[in-house]
Protein backbone atom coordinates (compact mmCIF):
# COMPACT_ATOMS: atom_id res chain seq x y z
CA UNK A 1 0.00 0.00 0.00
CA UNK A 2 0.97 3.45 -0.94
CA UNK A 3 2.14 6.15 1.73
CA UNK A 4 0.28 8.63 -0.43
CA UNK A 5 -3.65 9.20 0.05
CA UNK A 6 -5.98 7.16 -1.92
CA UNK A 7 -8.03 10.13 -2.68
CA UNK A 8 -6.75 11.92 -6.21
CA UNK A 9 -8.10 15.40 -4.99
CA UNK A 10 -6.27 17.23 -2.82
CA UNK A 11 -3.77 19.14 -4.37
CA UNK A 12 -2.77 21.65 -1.35
CA UNK A 13 0.27 20.15 -1.58
CA UNK A 14 0.97 19.43 2.38
CA UNK A 15 -0.07 16.00 3.61
CA UNK A 16 -1.39 16.35 6.76
CA UNK A 17 -3.24 13.14 7.90
CA UNK A 18 -5.19 15.46 10.33
CA UNK A 19 -7.25 18.76 9.22
CA UNK A 20 -9.71 19.14 6.76
CA UNK A 21 -8.98 18.16 3.08
CA UNK A 22 -10.06 20.93 0.50
CA UNK A 23 -12.74 19.42 -1.94
CA UNK A 24 -12.14 20.43 -5.64
CA UNK A 25 -15.15 22.83 -5.95
CA UNK A 26 -13.40 25.05 -2.56
CA UNK A 27 -10.11 24.72 -4.56
CA UNK A 28 -11.82 25.87 -7.78
CA UNK A 29 -13.85 28.99 -5.93
CA UNK A 30 -10.34 30.05 -4.21
CA UNK A 31 -8.67 30.07 -7.43
CA UNK A 32 -11.60 32.18 -9.03
CA UNK A 33 -11.62 35.02 -6.43
CA UNK A 34 -7.70 35.28 -6.50
CA UNK A 35 -7.86 36.25 -10.17
CA UNK A 36 -11.00 38.20 -9.75
CA UNK A 37 -8.73 40.89 -7.60
CA UNK A 38 -10.41 44.43 -9.12
CA UNK A 39 -6.92 45.83 -9.28
CA UNK A 40 -4.49 42.74 -9.61
CA UNK A 41 -1.33 43.88 -10.78
CA UNK A 42 0.88 41.76 -12.83
CA UNK A 43 3.31 40.15 -10.88
CA UNK A 44 0.23 38.72 -8.94
CA UNK A 45 -1.43 37.55 -12.30
CA UNK A 46 2.11 35.61 -13.22
CA UNK A 47 2.75 34.35 -9.81
CA UNK A 48 -1.08 33.06 -9.51
CA UNK A 49 -0.83 30.96 -12.93
CA UNK A 50 3.15 29.59 -11.91
CA UNK A 51 1.91 28.27 -8.68
CA UNK A 52 -1.43 26.93 -10.38
CA UNK A 53 0.72 25.03 -13.67
CA UNK A 54 2.65 23.72 -10.33
CA UNK A 55 -0.36 21.60 -9.09
CA UNK A 56 -1.32 17.94 -10.49
CA UNK A 57 -3.99 19.13 -12.55
CA UNK A 58 -5.43 21.03 -15.55
CA UNK A 59 -7.56 24.28 -14.12
CA UNK A 60 -11.32 23.96 -14.79
CA UNK A 61 -12.54 26.24 -17.37
CA UNK A 62 -13.80 28.47 -14.85
CA UNK A 63 -10.61 29.46 -12.82
CA UNK A 64 -9.23 29.89 -16.53
CA UNK A 65 -11.96 32.35 -17.24
CA UNK A 66 -11.36 33.93 -14.11
CA UNK A 67 -7.55 34.66 -14.94
CA UNK A 68 -8.41 35.45 -18.49
CA UNK A 69 -10.46 38.67 -17.37
CA UNK A 70 -7.62 39.05 -14.95
CA UNK A 71 -5.36 39.71 -18.44
CA UNK A 72 -8.36 41.80 -19.98
CA UNK A 73 -8.01 44.28 -16.97
CA UNK A 74 -4.20 44.28 -17.45
CA UNK A 75 -4.51 44.85 -21.09
CA UNK A 76 -2.11 41.29 -21.44
CA UNK A 77 -2.69 39.69 -24.29
CA UNK A 78 0.22 38.14 -24.57
CA UNK A 79 -0.50 36.70 -20.95
CA UNK A 80 -3.63 35.64 -22.20
CA UNK A 81 -2.41 33.61 -25.28
CA UNK A 82 0.26 32.11 -23.05
CA UNK A 83 -1.78 30.82 -20.53
CA UNK A 84 -3.81 28.86 -23.44
CA UNK A 85 -0.82 27.31 -24.51
CA UNK A 86 0.47 26.45 -20.65
CA UNK A 87 -2.65 24.13 -20.18
CA UNK A 88 -2.10 22.43 -23.74
CA UNK A 89 0.95 21.49 -22.10
CA UNK A 90 0.15 20.85 -18.39
CA UNK A 91 -2.80 18.54 -20.22
CA UNK A 92 0.54 16.26 -21.78
CA UNK A 93 -0.59 13.31 -23.38
CA UNK A 94 -4.22 13.23 -22.81
CA UNK A 95 -5.33 15.18 -25.89
CA UNK A 96 -8.61 15.40 -24.87
CA UNK A 97 -8.60 17.95 -21.99
CA UNK A 98 -7.37 20.87 -24.50
CA UNK A 99 -10.31 21.14 -26.98
CA UNK A 100 -12.71 20.79 -24.14
CA UNK A 101 -11.09 23.69 -22.53
CA UNK A 102 -10.94 25.75 -25.29
CA UNK A 103 -15.01 24.75 -26.38
CA UNK A 104 -15.75 25.89 -22.63
CA UNK A 105 -13.58 29.07 -23.13
CA UNK A 106 -14.89 30.16 -26.44
CA UNK A 107 -17.80 32.26 -25.38
CA UNK A 108 -14.84 34.10 -23.23
CA UNK A 109 -12.51 34.44 -25.89
CA UNK A 110 -15.02 35.74 -28.24
CA UNK A 111 -16.46 38.29 -25.96
CA UNK A 112 -12.54 39.10 -24.82
CA UNK A 113 -11.27 39.07 -28.03
CA UNK A 114 -8.06 36.38 -27.58
CA UNK A 115 -7.07 34.40 -30.00
CA UNK A 116 -6.35 30.82 -29.91
CA UNK A 117 -2.34 29.93 -30.52
CA UNK A 118 -3.83 27.19 -33.38
CA UNK A 119 -5.69 30.58 -35.07
CA UNK A 120 -2.13 32.57 -34.73
CA UNK A 121 -0.28 29.86 -36.20
CA UNK A 122 1.99 29.81 -33.13
CA UNK A 123 0.63 25.39 -31.85
CA UNK A 124 3.42 24.44 -34.43
CA UNK A 125 7.22 25.40 -33.81
CA UNK B 1 -21.39 17.37 -30.96
CA UNK B 2 -20.37 18.88 -27.50
CA UNK B 3 -17.22 17.92 -25.79
CA UNK B 4 -17.59 15.55 -22.42
CA UNK B 5 -15.71 17.10 -19.49
CA UNK B 6 -12.37 15.02 -19.48
CA UNK B 7 -10.68 13.67 -16.09
CA UNK B 8 -7.83 16.67 -15.36
CA UNK B 9 -6.99 15.80 -11.81
CA UNK B 10 -4.62 14.06 -10.54
CA UNK B 11 -3.25 12.84 -13.72
CA UNK B 12 0.56 12.55 -12.60
CA UNK B 13 -0.64 10.65 -9.16
CA UNK B 14 -2.52 8.43 -11.50
CA UNK B 15 0.44 7.89 -14.21
CA UNK B 16 3.10 6.93 -10.89
CA UNK B 17 0.56 5.07 -9.64
CA UNK B 18 0.56 3.18 -12.17
CA UNK B 19 4.34 2.95 -13.56
CA UNK B 20 6.25 3.49 -9.66
CA UNK B 21 5.60 -0.04 -8.82
CA UNK B 22 6.78 -1.53 -12.14
CA UNK B 23 10.06 1.09 -12.37
CA UNK B 24 10.93 -0.24 -8.68
CA UNK B 25 10.35 -3.74 -9.67
CA UNK B 26 12.22 -3.84 -12.75
CA UNK B 27 14.95 -1.95 -10.85
CA UNK B 28 15.02 -5.14 -8.52
CA UNK B 29 14.73 -7.39 -11.17
CA UNK B 30 17.33 -6.21 -12.26
CA UNK B 31 20.00 -6.16 -9.46
CA UNK B 32 18.83 -10.07 -8.67
CA UNK B 33 19.55 -10.82 -12.00
CA UNK B 34 22.70 -9.01 -11.83
CA UNK B 35 23.97 -10.48 -8.52
CA UNK B 36 22.95 -14.42 -9.85
CA UNK B 37 24.58 -13.71 -13.52
CA UNK B 38 27.49 -11.75 -12.62
CA UNK B 39 29.09 -10.86 -8.94
CA UNK B 40 28.03 -15.01 -7.49
CA UNK B 41 29.51 -16.26 -11.30
CA UNK B 42 32.58 -13.94 -10.19
CA UNK B 43 32.55 -14.77 -6.60
CA UNK B 44 32.55 -18.37 -6.77
CA UNK B 45 35.62 -18.11 -10.36
CA UNK B 46 37.60 -16.72 -7.33
CA UNK B 47 36.83 -19.13 -4.75
CA UNK B 48 37.49 -22.02 -7.58
CA UNK B 49 40.84 -20.33 -8.73
CA UNK B 50 42.24 -19.87 -4.65
CA UNK B 51 41.14 -23.37 -3.49
CA UNK B 52 43.80 -24.95 -5.62
CA UNK B 53 46.18 -22.28 -5.29
CA UNK B 54 49.88 -23.07 -4.75
CA UNK B 55 51.12 -19.82 -3.08
CA UNK B 56 54.63 -20.90 -2.68
CA UNK B 57 55.04 -22.21 -6.45
CA UNK B 58 53.30 -19.39 -7.83
CA UNK B 59 56.09 -17.22 -5.86
CA UNK B 60 59.53 -19.59 -7.02
CA UNK B 61 58.13 -19.43 -10.51
CA UNK B 62 58.34 -15.39 -10.64
CA UNK B 63 61.15 -15.35 -8.91
CA UNK B 64 63.01 -17.75 -11.78
CA UNK B 65 61.55 -15.58 -14.00
CA UNK B 66 63.83 -12.81 -12.52
CA UNK B 67 60.73 -10.15 -11.82
CA UNK B 68 61.78 -9.33 -8.08
CA UNK B 69 64.30 -7.21 -6.54
CA UNK B 70 64.59 -8.38 -3.27
CA UNK B 71 65.59 -12.14 -4.26
CA UNK B 72 67.13 -13.13 -6.90
CA UNK B 73 66.33 -16.39 -9.47
CA UNK B 74 68.24 -19.41 -7.81
CA UNK B 75 71.06 -19.72 -10.29
CA UNK B 76 72.64 -16.48 -9.18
Amino acid sequence: VRTRPGYAAPVASRCYSHGKVETDEEFNARWVTYFSKPDIDGWELRKGMNTLIGYDLVPEPKVLDSALRACRRLNDLASAIRILEAVKDKAGPHKDIYPYLIQELQPTLAELGISTPEELGIDKS
Amino acid sequence: MSLAKPMMRGLLAKRLRFHLPIAFGLSFVAAIAFKYMVTEPRKQAYADFYKQYDSVKEFNAMREAGIFQSVRPSGE
